[in-house]
């Protein structure tokens, strides 16, 4: 039952982020003529998707909502009064800390699965074609890419208390590590590069003649950043067991 | 196999920094009764609850709940699963509703009762689709309560259970409270609520400033404990300390002295060095409060004063 509780704390975000992601989707296929008639240069219609959806509001919108999954915890617990019972169930801290985990990490992959099927079927209502082996495609790297936002705010969520303080927190700090990989011995590792990695912006397995990704996907990128956020959890659920309540 | 204590802690210590809440506390806690905790706000009473659950680890001492050590992860979850507790702030999740939390509950416990369950909902008048936040303060409290007494859990630790309630539902929770060692639950309760105690509790600790200052059973108290005025014609002569003698006041003429056993003799005594009126009476639970409570502030303060002088 941890799951029901879990599930009942992201319900509102995951459910509002799929609708707001879908209404995106949606918006950006309606208007497609007028925005890519008003467009500096020619615009193809894969090329107007990618830097509407993947490579600006799409991608924006779903890193901002996995940010925000990431938030709360048994220390956003702490600050609204219920952590004291949520501790005296029979259950561990660390089984506490990893349902809410996990149910966050299924929010994030919800959010980036819902362009899969949105993209293509508003798409074919418009009279254009968006294929759905490019939107699996995106969703992979999203949610790769996302579930690094997700535990990295996880994270600050069991060091710092109060309502959304670690959203306030992740966000420049992550803008930060933007800033970062700038630096020329950072730039030389492409696949550090998290914010151009989830759109494929100049990446080896992205066409960017054709705005589409082609090639093989970057594995071991998205499992070793995975693998980062599973870490930044575990960090949380033993800095959760040390603390008291 | 029956414990004969249910809960037992040895030189129990807690600090937060440099401050001691809980100071080597020792106490035992009775099975199948009804153990009144008593201290001033601040004393170390939930610090001591929230070990005793392992939500915070003592710094130094042990303690035992149902003979599973408090301070091991493992056996601090079988504690949890087989005592039922009532925190002091009642804070319940607000997004769900009665039920849901009910439900919710439910899921952890093999114990739980489901006749007790309704026969609590329609009793404190829980609506079941209302969500928890849209709850008054004494609703939420008597839904912090459903969910602890809807079990038959081996022990029941209540922190301030009576805040918020209205005198009706007070009434029927101490009903119940008293209930409670028939069935094999054994009841622990920290309250301001003086008078509730005496009428329910067997047992009384009193803990100040994080030390056990009164650990007895509430029958032995009443027995024992003797308030003494003692009025004398000159200035009150010096009284020795004899045994029973807890606290002990002058005022010129005037003593009074609080003693928790060995009244008569120190009566005796007392006509002995001249006392001409001797008045020996029963002292309720909450002068005994007072009195052991205020002795130890006027102590405290008493050795302050002299550190002070000695640093001067």
């Amino acid at each position: 039952m941890l799951w029901y509780k879990s599930w009942r704390e992201t319900r509102t975000t995951v459910l509002l982020g799929m609708a707001a992601m879908a209404m995106a989707c949606v918006a950006i296929c309606y208007y497609q003529q007028t925005m890519r008639d008003h467009a500096d240069h020619p615009m193809t219609y894969a090329h107007y998707i990618w830097k509407s959806v993947y490579s600006s509001i799409g991608r924006d919108l779903f890193l901002i909502l996995a940010v925000i999954l990431g938030s709360g915890g048994l220390l956003q617990e702490k600050a609204n009064g219920t952590s004291g019972f949520t501790l005296t169930l029979p259950v561990s801290r660390r089984g506490i800390v990893f349902s809410r985990a996990l149910m966050g990490y299924c929010g994030v992959i919800a959010i980036a699965a819902v362009p899969v099927l949105v993209l293509p079927l508003a798409s074919y209502w418009q009279g254009q074609m968006y294929p759905m082996e490019q939107t699996l495609r995106f969703a992979l790297l999203w949610i790769g890419v996302g579930t690094v936002f997700y535990g990295f705010t996880f994270l600050l969520a069991h060091h710092i208390e109060g309502d959304y303080i670690s959203v306030l927190v992740a966000i420049p700090s992550l803008m930060i590590y933007g800033v970062l990989l700038n630096l020329p011995w950072l730039a030389r590792f492409r696949m550090l590069d998290i914010f151009d990695l989830i759109n494929g912006d100049e990446m080896p397995f992205f066409d960017e003649a054709r705005h589409v990704l082609t090639g093989p996907m970057p594995w071991f990128a998205l499992v070793a950043i995975v693998l980062t956020s599973l870490a930044f959890v575990e960090i949380a659920s033993r800095s959760v067991q040390r603390r008291e309540f | 196999m029956i414990l004969e204590r249910v809960i037992q802690t040895a030189n129990l210590t807690k600090e937060y920094g440099g401050f001691r809440a809980v100071d080597r506390l020792n106490c035992s806690v009775r099975s199948e009764r009804i153990t009144g905790f008593l201290g001033r706000n601040g004393a170390g009473k939930s610090s001591t609850i929230k070990m005793l659950l392992g939500m915070i680890r003592p710094t130094s001492g042990s303690g035992t709940v149902l003979g599973l050590r408090i301070d091991d992860a493992k056996e601090s979850i079988e504690i949890r699963r087989r005592v039922a507790y009532v925190g002091e702030d009642k804070g319940l999740y607000g997004y769900m509703t009665v039920a849901q939390l009910v439900r919710f509950t439910r899921s952890f416990y093999t114990d739980w009762q489901p006749d007790v369950e309704k026969k609590l909902l329609a009793e404190y008048r829980l609506p079941p689709d209302r969500k928890v936040k849209a709850l008054s303060k004494g609703m939420r409290t008597k839904l912090a309560l459903l969910l602890a007494l809807s079990r038959r859990p081996e022990l029941l630790i209540l922190d301030e259970p009576t805040e918020g309630l209205d005198p009706v539902s007070i009434e029927e929770l101490l009903q119940t409270l008293v209930r409670a060692p028939m069935n094999g639950t054994t009841v622990f309760f920290s309250s301001h609520q003086l008078s509730e105690v005496e009428r329910i509790a067997d047992d009384i600790l009193l803990i100040d400033r994080g030390v056990a200052v009164l650990d007895m059973p509430l029958e032995q108290i009443r027995e024992n404990y003797r308030r003494i005025s003692l009025g004398f014609t000159t200035a009150a002569p010096r009284l020795e300390a004899l045994r029973g003698i807890e606290t002990m006041r002058s005022d010129n003429r005037q003593v009074t002295i609080l003693a928790s056993s060995n009244a008569d003799a120190i009566a005796q005594y007392a006509r002995e060095r001249g006392a001409v009126s001797v008045d020996v009476a029963p002292i309720s639970l909450r002068e005994i409060f007072l009195e052991t409570v205020q002795e130890r502030n006027r102590q405290d303060q008493q050795k302050h004063w002299e550190r002070e002088d000695a640093l001067v």
